[in-house]
């Protein structure tokens, strides 16, 4: 994996892990927002400036791709790039998880 | 200026870093009862007479979207934002605070907030640095070179103008990428 993404994605902010997490369903910018709302109880609502940044950044860095656009709403999803940096980002979230419970040998 | 008791139309100038100071004079606008209209030529701000109201004015600048404004400006409404227009690559926006569970903005990380500011800074600064390291700064070797101390020091003048500019925006740039103050 190229070096750059992976500095730019390990650790990745909470808004891009949501919607690498989401791409892996076809799916449109509102569509995240929804989806995160649902997933953590009303807690994280996504800002639509936030959303559309970050969407088009993470589509030219290749971790996710757009599909087509249906009624002004473009639909995205992830890539083998971004399957990778999202395994890599649970794996480590995973570490810090195990390390708080004091879990670790 | 005209005004009018329905309509006013007042002049306010802000730099660009001052998007955060003019989102702040249009909620306060609309509080006491003047809703923002539009904005004009160097800086007209449009009112109508209004109901008062809490309402947050936001401010997006992002060139991406002026390819595709439409499914932009989407995404804004899908999340209870109303377009109002674009104006010297902003775009503006607004939502009623009695809409939202707390004080919400167009941005929700300061990673995004940031994003934003570079590109400000890239599309505003970036012209004016073309200008100053092609025109102004070789206008000046050559004026010198010539003998033409008057029309330097003419040019000497509006470089440190020019200068004094960069710092300052530089120096908020800085500030801001170390918390934000």
């Amino acid at each position: 994996m190229d070096q750059h993404i992976k500095k730019v994605y390990v650790p990745m902010t909470e808004t891009a892990f949501y919607i690498l997490l989401c791409l892996r369903e076809p799916n449109h910018g509102y569509g995240i927002v929804q989806t995160v709302e649902k997933l953590t109880e009303g807690t994280i609502r996504l800002a639509p400036g936030t959303m559309y940044g970050s969407l088009s950044k993470m589509e030219k860095d290749g971790v996710i791709r757009f599909i087509r656009e249906e009624d002004k709403r473009k639909i995205y999803q992830i890539t083998d790039l971004g399957e990778e940096v999202l395994a890599l980002e649970i794996k480590r979230i995973e570490r810090l998880y195990k390390i708080a419970k004091g879990e670790t040998k | 200026m005209k005004n009018s008791n329905y309509c006013k139309k007042l002049f306010r100038y802000f730099s660009i870093f001052e998007y955060e100071k003019e989102e702040q004079y249009l909620r306060e606008m609309h509080k006491s009862g003047w809703k923002f209209i539009k904005v004009t030529g160097l800086g007209i701000y449009h009112f109508e007479k209004c109901t008062p109201e809490d309402v947050v004015y936001q401010l997006d600048y992002n060139q991406d979207a002026q390819k595709n404004p439409d499914e932009y400006r989407q995404m804004f409404s899908d999340c209870g934002w109303e377009y109002l227009q674009s104006y010297a690559g902003y775009s503006y926006f607004r939502k009623s605070a009695a809409e939202m569970r707390e004080d919400e903005g167009i941005f929700c990380d300061e990673e995004s907030k940031l994003m934003m500011m570079e590109r400000v800074l890239k599309g505003r600064m970036t012209p004016l640095l073309i200008l100053f390291f092609c025109c102004l700064m070789p206008q000046c070797v050559i004026q010198i070179t010539l003998g033409n101390y008057p029309v330097a020091a003419l040019h000497g003048a509006l470089m440190g103008i020019y200068l004094a500019v960069f710092i300052f925006c530089a120096k908020k740039y800085i500030n801001m990428k170390n918390g934000r103050k």
